[in-house]
């Protein structure tokens, strides 16, 4: 086994040891916070690489390889029973080394980034303490081969989500949104936990691979397949939907999306890192974890296990429904916030009808491109003087180049554009999977729309920010905000772009290195050399460039093509031709169809559904909690305290006058008894003298007695 | 007897025998030493010559230790007798120092002698085994401490409660020297193993019953049980506080060791039954009513005394009768039990003694409210009243306790299948938390009543603050840890072949 093996755990380690020291600094001691927490990730890149290395020279012959380590926790219960062992482990095979690559890489970019964008905060030493917390908790999900360990550090990830989002407190917004974030995943975990007992009831392990034994072996799935639960389900899908609950919340996926674009409230570079890169996709990671368990129980014939399906529809569902949403926003992060959720769905369609390989290779392309367009974003908004609402903002390309073209890159491999992107060959996979499932075609054509759709609201966006004319702020009257404006933020202090400038260095240089990814990572899966996807599954990739030219790839690859090009037309189209110049003018779709863009605007009024029906629903629940708290079971209380109040009533009144009366009575008696006994020693010793005959008299009586008695 | 046998008992009486030249040492120091001396530095003086008798006396039988059976019981060293010795030797040393700090004779020297007199006495008296020599060693005993009562010749009282005790004792020495002379009749031997095999049979001669009776009322006498307990409280309030300090301890624990030698071996085989319906004539029906009356008239007086002497005494009284019970026990369990009860309330009450010496010294009396508010003119005083007055009311972890826990179970492993003495054990328990009553209004007084508004600071001398340290200390210690005691006494009393 290697030496990383051995050491994988101080991959996580090294940010948290981080985290924790910088957790001590003071607050003016910046330099050092932001040294410690680059410094770890640096290092932790540095044993990511080598794991990588690792798990590159262990190729698999057919199957995965997996090393790993597992210890020994905690015992409870009968130390004889070895069922009633906690045992944590961590386990390196491909999926694990390729998300350990990418979110260290990423991250480490989101970081050096955030130097320059939270220069001028004052709590720039507690952001990278979260961000370093942040880090050990998502490579922990990594590592862990163990669903308890998994879960530890999920949590964990998820308040440093909390935390990072809630960065900015004082804004009433914030503070709600990381709220809502962390009750809305709470959910979903909930349903996790629930899962995590069930299998470890079921299996008795939570380790996934432990030679044979682990809970995603084939011994423990061909029980739990075996095992039937209500409505005839598998307790193996029971598990993997309750499991699967997670990862929706996680993952923001439908219906648990709402909290993702309200998490924008936190920093860019948070966003970047965890709501666009690393932590949304821990819940796809998962699926593609307990892949085995949700395809445990695909019978024989070609049918797909029942959790597999429903991860495909839920993906199918949400890659249109965000993606329709992303069209009609005007919040430039939250465009890319319902494009996240949007492209999460693809990702779960690709697990859901292709396998590990397909949803993953699409999570690690979608990592490196979305980090790009949120820190250009980012760009963006630092250039614009915290400016966020795209209709403020326009022909930025001439003030901020370096900025546009990476942005371009961004957009036109989130788009899919064809053959030079990294986004058209993982989206196409999709595509192929989906259109090769046996279940339904219709997550085909949805996924079809999504991408026309993507292609649309991304030429949208760009159009908006980077060409026409600058729409900045220059007048008093504009602070009024725009209709239908969510923005809730304090006003930047200085206002108006006529200053607008490109960013430092410190910010361009990671655009540019994610940008160079988001172009090359595309041609380790194409079709003709699928490198990506042989590595996870174990097999040796070969280049065959005449997959290319077989009927149905080109088929598809043409239709991809056409679609994308042909949102990217009508989106330009509407938007680029004639570009807006007023920023208080309708959009383009609301003057055609007001109706509809409402809708899309509005979200589809999910939030609203769920403040009539959810919220209100545990509202009402909790006034009549409260009220049978008041009413019913304080009054119980309260009738059980004067019962109690009238027992001890009762008590001190037979304390008082029956037994201390008694006691008294007792006492007074003895005291009197003890005066006549004084009374004896009259103090005549002649007295004295007789009471010696007496006794004598009456000892020999009673001994005399005795003997005759007997 | 040869001149060889006359050493061999020189030998055995050698601690007896430096107790006397002590004896004569101190009477002779003060005669033509210290005649125009100051009383203190006399006082002093005869302390040292005393104390270092018997500290000489302890020594010796600590280094050679002996084990021997003179004349068919006439002097038996063993050393269960060695190990009470030793107790009686040391209760003799604290009584000499806290006479150190009173100042009620001139007559110095007379008065330690009489109080080493009374300690030859108790020696001679556990270490015999022959009615002559008990009764010889008792009257020894007796009238030394007859005259140590009626040693403050300033006070009436004194020279009261002195010839109330002489006439009471003079009865009780009468009555029991007529049982001894009947017993002799009846067995023709002195040695208490000669008349034991003369009482032996199955039933009970009415002549030996009284002389039964007859012979347990001088000891009753001795151990101050009801009814024969009358001379107690006019003794223990008018004697010198060190005089009734010596008689409440030394001559408790030499009477009681006594008594229990002579029913366990002198009427072995007339034991008879004190059970609930298992009557059966005997020297155990006579104790168990001795017993009971003790405890039940002991415990009940006590609370209605205002005198912490006279307090002192009925519990003394009370206490009597918790020690028949072990009495009762008659084996060798209950004898180790009885001992380690016996002496570690001769300590117990000796410091109670010791601190109403004090105070009565520096107050001018020994009512309840004279200790008034003691705790804050005299904490150290107060905090060691409180560890005797907690261990004389048998509170855990001190001393007291664990000497009634053993009594009381050794009186019911006695006759572990019928539970015959239960009755008593319960009457027991029950006047034991009666007499947390009377203690505990002593312990009022010190800690909880207000201090007269004249009250001056009440200053004990370092002598006595080291005696009364030791004390307590030592009740504590024997309480927490009973074993350095008890272990002892079983090993001494199973090679005496109890």
């Amino acid at each position: 086994m290697d030496w990383i093996v051995q050491k994988l755990w101080l991959i996580p380690a090294l940010p948290l040891v981080a985290a924790g020291l910088s957790a001590l600094l003071k607050q003016r001691q910046r330099r050092l916070a932001a040294a410690l927490a680059i410094g770890a990730m640096v290092l932790a890149l540095a044993l990511s690489c080598m794991a990588f290395v690792s798990a590159l020279q262990h190729p698999g012959q057919g199957s995965v390889v997996r090393q790993g380590v597992n210890f020994f926790w905690f015992q409870f219960g009968d130390p004889r029973n070895s069922d009633a062992a906690v045992w944590l482990g961590w386990v390196l095979d491909p999926l694990t080394a390729v998300m350990l690559v990418m979110v260290t890489l990423v991250g480490l970019l989101i970081f050096i980034y955030s130097l320059g964008y939270m220069a001028h905060d004052d709590n720039f030493t507690r952001f990278f303490c979260f961000l370093s917390l942040f880090a050990a908790g998502m490579l922990g999900v990594l590592i862990a081969n163990s669903l308890l360990l998994l879960f530890i550090c999920w949590e964990l990830v998820g308040l440093t989500s909390y935390l990072l989002i809630g960065f900015w407190y004082h804004k009433p917004s914030a503070a709600a949104a990381a709220k809502k974030a962390f009750i809305t995943t709470r959910i979903g975990d909930l349903a996790l936990l629930l899962g995590m007992v069930w299998l470890y009831s079921q299996t008795g392990t939570l380790l996934f691979y432990d030679g044979g034994h682990g809970c995603l072996e084939q011994s423990a799935l061909a029980r739990l397949v075996a095992q039937t639960t209500t409505l005839g389900m598998a307790a193996s899908t029971g598990i993997a939907l309750l499991i699967f609950c997670g990862a929706i919340g996680k993952s923001g996926q439908v219906p648990l999306h709402v909290w993702l674009p309200d998490a924008m409230e936190g920093p860019t570079p948070v966003s970047a890192l965890i709501h666009a890169a690393t932590m949304v996709a821990a819940g796809v990671f998962l699926v593609a974890r307990v892949y085995p368990l949700m395809a445990a129980g695909d019978g024989g014939g070609g049918a797909v296990a029942a959790a597999l399906q429903v991860v495909a529809w839920v993906g199918a569902i949400t890659a249109v429904f965000a993606a329709s949403i992303a069209a009609a926003q005007t919040d430039i992060k939250r465009i890319l916030a319902y494009s996240t959720v949007s492209q999460l769905g693809f990702m779960m369609r690709g697990l859901g009808t292709g396998g590990v390989a397909v949803g993953m290779f699409h999570l690690i392309t979608h990592a490196c491109f979305k980090a790009l367009l949120f820190l250009g974003t980012g760009s963006v908004i630092h250039g614009c003087h915290e400016e966020q609402d795209i209709r403020r903002m326009g022909g930025l390309r001439q003030f901020m180049p370096i900025t546009f073209a990476t942005y371009a890159v961004g957009m036109l491999a989130l788009s899919g554009f064809p053959l030079v992107f990294s986004g058209f060959w993982s989206k196409d996979e999709i595509l192929h999977s989906a259109h090769g499932w046996s279940v339904s075609h219709w997550p085909f054509y949805l996924g079809v729309f999504g991408a026309l759709l993507t292609a649309f609201y991304m030429t949208r966006q760009v159009c908006y920010v980077f060409f026409g004319s600058l729409r900045s702020r220059r007048r008093e009257e504009d602070l009024i905000p725009l209709p239908g404006s969510t923005e809730t933020k304090s006003e930047p202090t200085h206002v108006g772009c006529y200053d607008v400038h490109e960013s430092p260095a410190v910010m361009t240089w990671p655009l540019v290195g994610l940008a160079l990814l988001a172009i090359l990572l595309g041609f380790v899966g194409t079709p003709a050399w699928p490198w990506f996807q042989d590595f996870l599954n174990g097999e040796r990739a070969v280049l065959a460039p005449g997959k290319l030219a077989e009927p149905a790839t080109l088929w598809l690859m043409a239709l991809s093509s056409v679609v994308v090009i042909s949102g990217m037309g009508l989106g330009w189209w509407l938007y680029g031709r004639k570009p807006q110049t007023d920023p208080g003018a309708l959009d383009v779709l609301e003057r055609a169809r007001p109706d509809i863009y409402a809708l899309l605007r509005r979200k589809y009024f999910v939030d609203e559904v769920y403040d009539a029906t959810v919220i209100r629903f545990n509202s009402w629940w909790a006034r009549s909690c409260d009220w049978w708290d008041d009413w019913v079971w304080n009054g119980a209380v309260q009738l059980v305290s004067y019962a109690v109040v009238g027992l001890s009533w009762l008590n001190r009144v037979f304390d008082e006058y029956v037994v201390n009366l008694g006691f008294d009575r007792g006492c007074r008696g003895l005291t009197e008894g003890g005066g006549l006994m004084s009374r004896l020693q009259g103090g005549g010793v002649q007295g004295y003298l007789r009471v010696i005959g007496v006794a004598l008299g009456v000892l020999v009586l009673l001994l005399l007695w005795g003997c005759h008695a007997s | 007897m040869t001149g060889a046998g006359y050493m061999e008992l020189l030998k055995l009486v050698a601690p007896e025998s430096i107790m006397v030249l002590t004896v004569l040492g101190v009477l002779a120091a003060d005669l033509w030493g210290l005649r125009g001396e100051e009383l203190p530095f006399r006082r002093s003086m005869g302390a040292i010559i005393s104390c270092s008798g018997c500290a000489g006396a302890i020594g010796w039988m600590l280094v050679a230790p002996q084990q021997a059976n003179f004349a068919e019981g006439i002097l038996v060293v063993d050393p269960l007798t060695q190990l009470v010795k030793v107790a009686l030797l040391v209760l003799t040393v604290c009584a000499i120092l806290i006479t150190v700090d009173t100042d009620f004779t001139p007559h110095t020297g007379e008065y330690f002698a009489l109080i080493l007199l009374a300690a030859v006495g108790m020696m001679f008296l556990v270490s015999s085994e022959d009615i002559l020599m008990i009764f010889i060693s008792l009257e020894l005993t007796s009238l030394s401490l007859y005259i140590l009562t009626a040693f403050n010749k300033r006070q009436a009282k004194s020279a009261e409660a002195a010839l109330k005790y002489f006439l009471f004792g003079g009865m009780a020495a009468a009555f029991t020297l007529f049982g001894l002379s009947l017993l002799y009749g009846f067995s023709g031997s002195t040695s208490l193993g000669g008349i034991a095999d003369a009482i032996k049979g199955p039933r009970l001669d009415p002549l030996l019953v009284a002389a039964i009776v007859m012979t347990l009322i001088g000891f009753g006498f001795k151990v101050a049980a009801v009814p024969f307990h009358l001379w107690a409280p006019d003794v223990y309030e008018g004697a010198p506080a060190p005089s009734a300090a010596f008689i409440a301890s030394g001559s408790k624990v030499a009477g009681l060791v006594v008594l229990a030698k002579v029913v366990m071996i002198g009427f072995k085989g007339a034991e008879g039954s004190a059970a609930w319906h298992g009557y059966l004539p005997g020297w155990v029906p006579v104790l168990a009513v001795l017993a009971g009356a003790s405890m039940v008239v002991g415990n009940l007086a006590a609370i209605a005394q205002t005198s912490v002497r006279r307090l002192l005494a009925y519990s003394a009284i009370a206490h009597a009768g918790y020690m028949l019970l072990g009495v009762l026990g008659h084996d060798g369990q209950s004898l180790a039990a009885l001992i380690y009860y016996v002496i570690t309330y001769a300590l117990t009450t000796l410091g109670a003694f010791g601190v109403v010496a004090v105070v009565q010294e520096r107050v001018g009396g020994d009512r309840l409210s004279d200790f008034a508010g003691l705790s804050r003119r005299a904490p150290f005083l107060s905090f060691c009243m409180l560890v005797f007055m907690l261990s004389l009311a048998g509170i855990p972890p001190l001393a007291g306790f664990f000497g009634k826990f053993y009594v009381f179970a050794a009186a019911l492993n006695s006759d572990p299948k019928n539970l015959g003495l239960l009755w008593l054990v319960i009457v027991a328990l029950g006047m034991s938390a009666v007499s947390l009553y009377y203690y505990l209004r002593v312990l009022k007084q010190i800690y909880v009543a207000e201090p007269a508004a004249d009250a001056i600071p009440v200053r004990a001398s370092v002598l006595s603050r080291v005696v009364l340290a030791l004390l307590s200390l030592a009740v504590v210690v024997l309480g927490c840890a009973p074993n350095l005691l008890i272990d002892k006494l079983v090993q001494a009393i199973r090679l005496a072949g109890f």
